[in-house]
């Protein structure tokens, strides 16, 4: 009875956040679709002009490519890094991770500034190569900066879900195989990373989803045809002063994270975070 | 199937490889920043690496001569609301869903956390019309109430978590001694719950002191937070004071991250 009570009275304890998400979330979502599809009266005008402008189709490609290519080199460095950390003690560990995390929590412009210093044509990489007469290599306002930042900004990200399969994993396994005879390539090949798989799977979609909606990376170490879907909504919004167009291509970015999302779903990525 | 002592010795070159590659990682990671601190220091006006010579100008500029102590003061308000509104809604909703169990928990865990998966470009414009309609522009509440919504999530699941490895006994025994849920909430969880508490506050002031793009969308002139007025200089010019503001930076989230992992190493 005791139980009973007290369970059904915590639960009122979820209705503050509940309320203040429905109003300052959901309402705002709404407003955003609403303004997508009313200009006096009820229109979808503008999503056939954003779907067939020229500008919006480049821009999509661009958002995915630099999306998943920055993605895919980050999971590069991601995948031996929490290997590594895996195999520390866990002291050890707790200082790499502060490595790790000290830049998830740097703000995105102190890291944007710093690569811009590093590879601007007076940067550092270039003044570097400039003492040995080689002429300066155009690194920033292109789209190698802009993957440059983005991958940078995407490896703390995903080395924590990688992490944690590698952690989970059961070291008997591993063992089982070396009593077997298996040298430590078999081993890593055959148990440590189809193992790990939904682990990788999970922290790719979920970095991708995440790049999907990046604005100030491309912003600040992009060029003129690097800009992403949330630069695009920001030019119809500030300069163009076009609500309607900015409102269906933030929706569009919302659907694209959405159908990315329910495919995470199949990983179950996000019922691990608040059990 | 043994290996021979070939394969084994090429394992081992492999092993290296990978570990050096690991390192070459970390270096990526933690050098960029590390490059802002003694460009910092620099004199002139222009940015050259390494800087010739040291002088304390920028950070002169910082705090006397111009108009970046206000957005600073502005980002400090906005993240100390931020962290407050953050902690009391999310810590409390992370207790709810932990000690009680009803139809539809999944959904509504998912619901509390979808404000991370949504792209906050796309919450920015949402509150930016939203507010435009309500008429609440020239003030600091639409960014508070933003951030609040982005920091939420963070709170629930560092709550959660600590609420997880929280002993449950010690809250049994107060309802049995004749604790009303309350209570049991008031007196015993939230000591329990300190560390973990203190942790996602910080997280939630960071989350905001740091926060540019819905910070750019909804606030209007005079009400720029310090990432608002850095991002802002920073695409006109690469101006050195920049690298100041850069290090202060640097070392606020530093100090957070160090602060935060004493905090839980404690317990």
């Amino acid at each position: 009875m005791f139980a009973r009570t007290g369970q059904q009275s915590a639960a009122f304890y979820v209705l503050p956040a509940l309320l203040f998400t429905a109003v300052v979330f959901i309402a705002p979502l709404a407003s955003v679709i609403g303004q997508s599809v009313w200009n006096g009266q009820f229109t979808i005008h503008s999503y056939q002009s954003v779907l067939s402008s020229s500008l919006f189709q480049k821009v999509l490609v661009n958002t995915l490519v630099i999306s998943f290519s920055s993605t895919f080199v980050a999971l590069l460095f991601a995948y031996p890094m929490a290997y590594h950390m895996a195999k520390q003690t866990p002291r050890r560990r707790a200082l790499l991770m502060m490595i790790v995390l000290i830049p998830f929590w740097t703000s995105i412009l102190v890291k944007s500034y710093a690569l811009m210093i590093i590879l601007g044509r007076n940067g550092i990489i270039n003044t570097t190569i400039g003492y040995f007469g080689i002429p300066a290599l155009p690194l920033l306002f292109n789209r190698f900066g802009v993957i440059v930042g983005t991958i940078h900004t995407l490896i703390p990200f995903m080395i924590f879900p990688i992490l944690n399969s590698l952690l989970a994993r059961d070291p008997d396994l591993g063992r089982a195989a070396q009593i077997m005879g298996a040298g430590k390539l078999r081993i890593f090949f055959k148990v440590t990373l189809p193992l790990s798989m939904p682990g990788v799977a999970a922290s790719f979609l979920l970095a991708a989803v995440h790049t999907f909606g990046f604005y100030v990376t491309a912003s600040l170490l992009g060029g003129r045809g690097d800009l992403m879907m949330a630069n695009l909504v920001d030019l119809y919004t500030r300069e163009i002063l076009d609500w309607n167009m900015a409102a269906t291509i933030a929706v569009l970015l919302f659907i694209l994270c959405a159908v990315f999302t329910l495919l995470m779903g199949r990983t179950r990525a996000l019922s691990t975070l608040a059990g | 199937m043994r290996e021979t002592a070939a394969t084994a010795n090429h394992a081992t070159w492999v092993s290296h490889c990978a570990n050096a590659w690991a390192w070459f990682g970390y270096a990526f990671l933690v050098l960029p920043t590390l490059v802002i601190i003694p460009m910092s220091f620099n004199s002139t006006d222009e940015l050259a690496f390494p800087p010739d010579s040291f002088s304390l100008r920028q950070y002169e500029t910082f705090f006397l001569k111009s108009d970046w102590l206000s957005s600073t003061f502005l980002s400090f308000k906005i993240a100390i609301a931020t962290a407050v509104l953050a902690v009391v809604i999310g810590v409390t909703a992370a207790y709810g869903l932990a000690r009680s169990s009803f139809p539809g928990r999944g959904a509504i865990v998912l619901f509390l956390l979808s404000p991370m998966l949504v792209p906050v470009v796309v919450v920015a414009l949402g509150l930016y019309l939203y507010f435009a309609t309500l008429g609440f522009s020239g003030s600091a509440l639409p960014i508070i109430v933003g951030h609040t919504l982005v920091a939420i999530p963070f709170v629930i699941i560092t709550a959660s978590s600590a609420l997880r490895h929280m002993e449950r006994n010690i809250e049994a025994a107060a309802m049995i001694m004749g604790a009303s849920p309350f209570q049991v909430f008031r007196k015993v969880t939230l000591p329990l719950l300190k560390s973990g508490i203190i942790a996602s506050a910080l997280f939630a002031f960071l989350i905001s002191f740091d926060e540019v793009i819905i910070a750019y969308f909804v606030g209007r002139a005079g009400f720029s937070t310090l990432p608002v007025k850095m991002f802002s200089t920073i695409q006109w010019e690469i101006s050195p004071v920049i690298a100041a503001v850069a290090t202060l930076l640097t070392i606020l989230s530093t100090g957070i991250c160090v602060l935060v992992t004493i905090i839980m190493d404690r317990k």
